[in-house]
């Protein structure tokens, strides 16, 4: 009984939630419906008995991405106005007809008899007999696949660090000049890296090997 | 549940991981004009890193690890000498190239690194958890590196179609393997092949051959096979040329091992799906490949089709094999071996590439007219690589085409000699567009303009690359015995 109480207001938060994202006028309470809504998902899979999933989704919905998503609207500017005119022709009939094939197929699911809803999960014996939990999840994490657990973390170094090196702008980048034909090679190979003070050690000018190119079947 | 980490199996990762840490830490703390540290440190790590292969190698055996998730045998031990060697010559072809542009050296070698790391994972790898991470951290910093001339269009260019694409083709090589999951409700290769019979027998041998044929998209994408080759081309000449030559070499080659492990081990009961699809790919691959060589003026777009074409040469053993039905691992040694010799050669024709493009001011090939008058021995390594990765006798690359037409005739049969066929006809028009760089270099006249008097010596890293993937593509040719050495070594998989 308590269990269906909290899933119906917890329900009823994250479809509030969803309605303040779209009807808020402004963007920042847009982000908090949204916040609304993934906090009350996570409070959904808590009552689901997985635990892990619901700090994963208080923790990076809920926490990072919810951040990244009022950094983006704090730096373009809440203030701003925004252009709402629609630009796909027919967007409100089109959605319009998406939502009334949807609620069709629903209704066509449920008449046939292929779909039933699953009875809240009673109380578990043992907390080892579920499968969500964060034990479980744990163990063969750290065991079993702990080496493909390290190269995922790496994956995530990579991408972080190679974001900055793409990102940030240390120096400016020395143009290089377009090949063409009033500029001899020579020139633009020193005007390539003249001027680095690096000719000492290894400054060779290393041109662009797209020079002269030609594209067949492109 | 034993869980036990052998320490020596995993040491050149181990030894990679502290290079990395160790890369990035130095690229903190140094100042700027001494970053090259981290040049030196990458190389010490790697040369380091293939130490414990040597012991390993000597040890024999074959150790597992992880309820055999992670096997480290005589086969995994020859491909990771293979990519700790590719990654050695990379390495040392972008020491003068990066410090020249003054790139972002630090993360550049961590990236690199990386992917090293990412492919010695991957050839240990006998379960599809391990192989895709060990595939994605192969792939991942290359999607970076494709861009690191940042403010080069091309290279930008070159990034975002390699990002886009990859991703794609990731994505749908995960939902193949989420389906062989869903079919045989194991990840292990050895679980997948007891189980893939029932699931090929029932009903769900449509969803099999889908997952079996997506994961083919995806593997074909990294190998570069046409028809997921669109992005070779313009990736390969963007890029900056070291990470071309790592592009058209480790990445390549991880995918192959990648494609190969998983089809043999894994998925042998569905070879009705994926042979027909290897045998079709292996065919376009080298006859549109070598085609559109044929046209390239562009020195490092002509071996971005050549590669392409390679990697259909290297499909051939195994499709033949496959579509006969006959034992697939002389095709699986074949593949080895042909693999070995062609990540040598083509990274030799790479570092030419390089000193060339510095040589001569220009990529294009009619601009490489008479290098060999002005600079010998740079015009000598080219005729090296360029006639050995047209597999001229006394060069590696006869080997390489050698083990690969036999283990075709070893199979047999009519659409095997129909392969075997189109293969021999690529093999001639390849040699066109080979022999055309030659010569432009040997036999047209220097023009005018020619900087002959330039005093302009490749840096001492990249004549070590030069040197060593030279004597080794003699030397194999020489004696083929070397390399086969790698086939045999490559049969132990059969066997286990």
């Amino acid at each position: 009984m308590v269990e269906l109480i909290v899933f119906a207001l917890m329900a009823a938060a994250s479809l509030a939630g969803g309605v303040t994202v779209i009807r808020a006028r402004n963007p920042v309470y847009s982000a908090m419906g949204l916040l609304a809504t993934l906090f009350s998902m996570a409070v959904l899979y808590v009552l689901q008995l997985a635990h892990f999933v619901a700090a994963v989704q208080v923790i990076v919905y809920a926490g990072a991405v919810m951040t990244l998503f009022l950094f983006v609207i704090m730096l373009i500017g809440v203030d701003k106005d925004e252009n709402t005119a629609e630009t796909i022709p027919h967007q409100r009939r089109l959605a319009m007809a998406i939502g009334l094939i949807a609620i069709g197929l629903g209704t066509a699911l449920v008449a046939r008899g292929r779909f039933s809803w699953v009875p809240l999960v009673d109380t578990p014996a043992s907390a080892a007999e579920t499968n969500g939990t964060v034990q479980a999840l744990a163990e063969p994490m750290f065991t079993d696949w702990v080496l493909a657990f390290e190269a995922t973390a790496l994956l995530l170094t990579v991408a972080a660090a190679g974001a900055i090196a793409l990102a940030s702008t240390r120096k400016p980048i020395i143009s290089r000049v377009p090949s063409s034909p009033a500029v001899s090679p020579s020139r633009r190979a020193e005007r390539g890296v003249g001027g680095s003070g690096q000719e000492g050690r290894g400054g060779h000018p290393v041109l662009p090997p797209a020079a002269g190119d030609t594209r067949a079947g492109s | 549940m034993g869980f036990e980490i052998d320490y020596l199996a995993i040491a050149p990762e181990l030894i990679l991981v502290a290079t990395i840490v160790m890369v990035l830490v130095l690229d903190f703390v140094l100042p700027r004009r001494a970053k090259y540290f981290t040049a030196i440190a990458s190389v010490l790590g790697v040369t380091f890193a293939a130490l414990p292969l040597l012991i390993l190698a000597v040890d024999g055996g074959s150790r597992e690890m992880f309820d055999g998730s992670y096997t480290v045998d005589t086969f995994a031990l020859v491909l990771k000498g293979l990519f700790i060697v590719a990654g050695y010559l990379v390495l040392l072809m972008s020491v003068s190239y990066i410090e020249g542009d003054r790139y972002y050296q630090g993360e550049y070698y961590f990236l690199i690194l990386c992917s090293i790391l990412g492919s010695l994972v991957m050839a240990s790898s006998r379960d599809l958890i391990v192989l895709f991470i060990g595939l994605e951290l192969t792939t991942a910093p290359l999607f970076m590196l494709a861009g690191w001339r940042k403010g080069d269009m091309k290279s930008n260019e070159a990034s975002l179609k390699y990002y886009i694409l990859g991703v794609l083709s990731t994505a749908l090589m995960l939902f193949g393997m989420s389906l062989v999951f869903g079919l045989t409700g194991e990840v292990s290769f050895d679980g997948i092949r007891e189980g893939i019979g029932d699931a090929a027998a029932g009903d769900a041998s449509t969803a099999l051959g889908l997952a079996v044929l997506l994961i083919i998209v995806g593997f074909g994408f990294k190998v570069s096979a046409v028809p997921f080759h669109f992005w070779a081309p313009d990736t390969y000449e963007g890029a900056p040329t070291p990470v071309t030559a790592y592009l058209s070499v480790n990445s390549k080659a991880a995918g192959f091992v990648g494609m190969l492990i998983l089809m043999y081990l894994a998925l042998p009961g569905a070879s009705n799906y994926w042979a027909p699809a290897l045998w079709i790919m292996a065919a376009a691959s080298m006859t549109i490949g070598n085609l559109a060589a044929l046209r390239q003026q562009n020195i490092v777009r002509l071996l971005a089709y050549s590669s392409i074409a390679q990697a259909g040469f290297m499909l051939v053993p195994f499709a033949a094999a496959a579509v006969s039905g006959t034992d697939l691992s002389e095709a699986f040694s074949a593949t080895v071996v042909y693999l070995v010799i062609y990540s040598i050669m083509n990274l030799g024709a790479f570092a030419v590439v390089i000193a060339g493009a510095r040589k001569t001011g220009t990529g294009d090939i009619d601009g490489w007219a008479g290098l060999g008058s002005y600079d010998a021995r740079l015009g000598v390594l080219a005729a090296v690589f360029f006639f050995s990765l047209a597999g001229i006798p006394p060069l590696a690359g006869w080997f390489a085409k050698f083990v690969m037409f036999r283990s075709v005739m070893i199979a047999g049969g009519v659409s095997t000699v129909a392969l075997a066929v189109i293969a021999a006809v690529n093999s001639v028009i390849a040699f066109y567009y080979y022999a055309r760089v030659v010569k432009s270099i040997w036999l047209d006249g220097a023009p005018a303009t020619a900087l002959g008097d330039r005093a302009d010596t490749p840096a001492g890293s990249l004549r070590l690359a030069l040197i060593i993937a030279g004597v080794l593509t003699v030397l194999v040719g020489i004696y083929p015995t070397l390399a086969s050495v790698f086939g045999d070594a490559s049969r132990v998989l059969a066997a286990g």
